[in-house]
């Protein structure tokens, strides 16, 4: 660790305390993000110039390199936000849900998470989940602790909940993006413009190629005869618009008005 | 909430010099909450609230900041033996998709890699806010390496500290069991608000103040009291804080932040509220009475015993 500590001169208060809140969140939109920043110099360092975000993140981002921990920027599917969480870059599993859920609980999140990485929506109804319950490891859990232990989930926020559905969070992806890339290859869909792990997208019809909602938006901005970028047919799909936080802000609208207004594209 | 109410006389009694009663103003104690809270405009505050982001406590007064000094290190020069993770490659694609044990070509220290997990292992016990003992650390994440694990865990804790202000401290010695402790103090802690950013953390604060000013140990009617004049009421769930009696009996005893129990050789059984081991680590007395008395805009030294035991305090955690 020694060479690090170099690089650990770098750390004040400021950003332990970011850090500290971070970890506390899991996961934080960016504008939450920037509030935060601005609270932990408040806080710590009243007279400091706040340091532009970006380069914030990465400072200390390169004192957290030889923890393989990292703060990772990463989007909402459904609307383009983007978001941060503090992951540990050598997952094996799902350990961060490790401490805070029983082992029958992590295996209900993974067979949930299996369903919704086979379906074809990118969801999972919670029938079809439950009706798992049978098979899961550890002390047997009734159907009705599943319905609990699922809102708990989303309360965590590493399941989204819509109509009865559930799909991944953002921080799930976040998080698990590379266990899910390697526990399930065969099965995983990836965007074809960001090439990341899709749970939720569009799909070209003719060709089945598939990308995020938020790629959309900013693939086809401002095109009026969208096109798939792989075979050319014409882009059956209802264009999102590109996330906008000032315009966002100015209309008032909260957030969780916003995640009900969209509805589910494929 | 009005603006007039005071608190009980039995706090009173502990001021001498001022003319005004002394005591927890409940608006400026709800103030108190507000700034405990983040500094978030939370929607379901009520108006008056929200415009109490009052300057300076709890946030570390300048007079204070030399107790949470920035860690400054000064540069080391890199020795011979630089150990494998800081000079790695930022590969972010293939290397983290490695085991940490096969990083390419580079001498690795394997004591290195078990604080790297130790230090992980430690942050998500951190955050539920578990004691965690020595067995614990052995048994998942430093197993065969046991007899190095006074080692692993001084430069886990370095680290910890360093990088996240976070104090690995040991509570019991005959147990081995450790505490990990937030050492940038007891003002913003997002784990004990709710999901919204809850001010429960500002409530700790006042009722840690209650038993503190009275001697630390306040009995259950006296904590009542306080909490009465701010709204809060035994088996009425409030729109912030949920169901009060719950929450100072059961969710901050539960947090180790207070111990509630019979006062010794009642009968009919009282009970008394004092501080939990995680309020002894993380709060800071002089602090908090600082804190206090700022709020109603006296001194520390108008409480001389609190005072004295406060600079006590102080002196111990030196």
């Amino acid at each position: 660790m020694q060479g690090s500590t170099r690089r650990m001169g770098i750390m004040t208060d400021v950003h332990r305390r970011f850090l500290q809140l971070l970890m506390t969140h899991g996961v934080l939109e960016e504008w939450d993000v920037q509030r935060l920043q601005k609270h932990c110099y408040k806080v710590h360092d009243r007279n400091a110039t706040v340091e532009k975000l970006e380069d914030f993140i990465n400072n200390i981002n390169s004192v957290l390199e030889s923890l393989y921990i990292e703060i990772k920027k990463g989007v909402t599917e459904d609307d383009g936000r983007p978001i941060y969480a503090l992951v540990n870059l050598a997952t094996t599993s799902i350990s961060k849900m490790a401490s805070d859920f029983a082992e029958n609980e992590l295996d209900l999140f993974r067979k949930a998470l299996e369903l919704i990485i086979d379906s074809e929506t990118g969801f999972a109804s919670s029938t079809n989940i439950l009706n798992l319950v049978d098979q899961l490891k550890g002390k047997k859990m009734r159907k009705k602790e599943a319905e609990h232990v699922l809102q708990k989930f989303v309360q965590n926020k590493w399941l989204i909940e819509k109509e009865g559905e559930f799909t991944l969070h953002g921080r799930a992806i976040l998080e698990m993006e590379q266990y899910i890339r390697e526990t399930y290859p065969d099965a995983v869909k990836v965007c074809t413009i960001c090439h990341s792990l899709l749970i939720q997208g569009q799909s070209c019809e003719t060709c089945g190629i598939r990308m995020h909602l938020p790629c959309v938006a900013k693939y086809f901005q401002s095109n009026s005869e969208p096109r798939c970028p792989h075979c050319n047919d014409y882009w059956p799909h209802e264009i999102p618009e590109v996330f906008d936080p000032k315009k966002e802000r100015e209309a008032g609208i909260s957030k969780s008005n916003k995640r009900s207004l969209r509805s589910r594209q494929h | 909430m009005s603006q007039g109410r005071k608190i009980p006389h039995c706090m009173q009694e502990q001021h001498h010099a001022l003319s005004e009663p002394q005591g927890l103003e409940a608006a400026q104690v709800s103030k108190a909450l507000e700034e405990t809270s983040s500094c978030s405009s939370h929607p379901l505050m009520p108006g008056n609230l929200k415009e109490a982001l009052a300057a300076g406590a709890p946030s570390t007064p300048h007079s204070l900041q030399s107790a949470y000094s920035s860690y400054t290190v000064t540069t080391i020069s890199s020795s011979k033996s630089d150990k494998c993770f800081s000079s790695q490659e930022k590969e972010t694609g293939s290397a983290s998709s490695k085991s940490l044990s096969e990083t390419e070509g580079l001498p690795t220290d394997p004591l290195d890699e078990k604080v790297t997990l130790l230090v992980q292992f430690l942050l998500q016990k951190y955050q539920m806010k578990d004691l965690i003992t020595k067995a614990d650390m052995i048994g998942d994440v430093i197993k065969e390496y046991k007899d190095d694990f006074l080692e692993i865990l001084r430069r886990a804790s370095e680290c910890l500290g360093l990088v996240f202000g976070i104090d690995v401290k040991e509570v019991d010695p005959t147990s081995h069991s450790y505490a990990l402790v937030n050492k940038l103090g007891l003002t913003y802690d997002a784990r004990l608000s709710g999901d919204e950013g809850m001010p429960k953390t500002g409530l700790l604060i006042i009722i840690l103040g209650v038993i503190f000013m009275k001697g630390n140990r306040a009995t259950e009617e006296e904590i009542w009291k306080v909490l009465n004049m701010m709204d809060l009421y035994s088996g009425r769930e409030h729109f912030i804080f949920g169901e009060p009696r719950k929450l100072i009996t059961k969710d901050l005893v539960g947090e180790k932040y207070l111990e509630y129990r019979q006062v010794p050789n009642s009968n009919p059984p009282r009970y008394e509220f004092l501080w939990g081991p995680r309020a002894h680590a993380e709060a800071s007395k002089m602090k908090l009475l600082e804190f206090l008395t700022k709020i109603h805009e006296s001194d520390p030294a108008c409480f001389p015993s609190q005072y004295e035991e406060a600079l006590r305090d102080e002196a111990e955690r030196a």
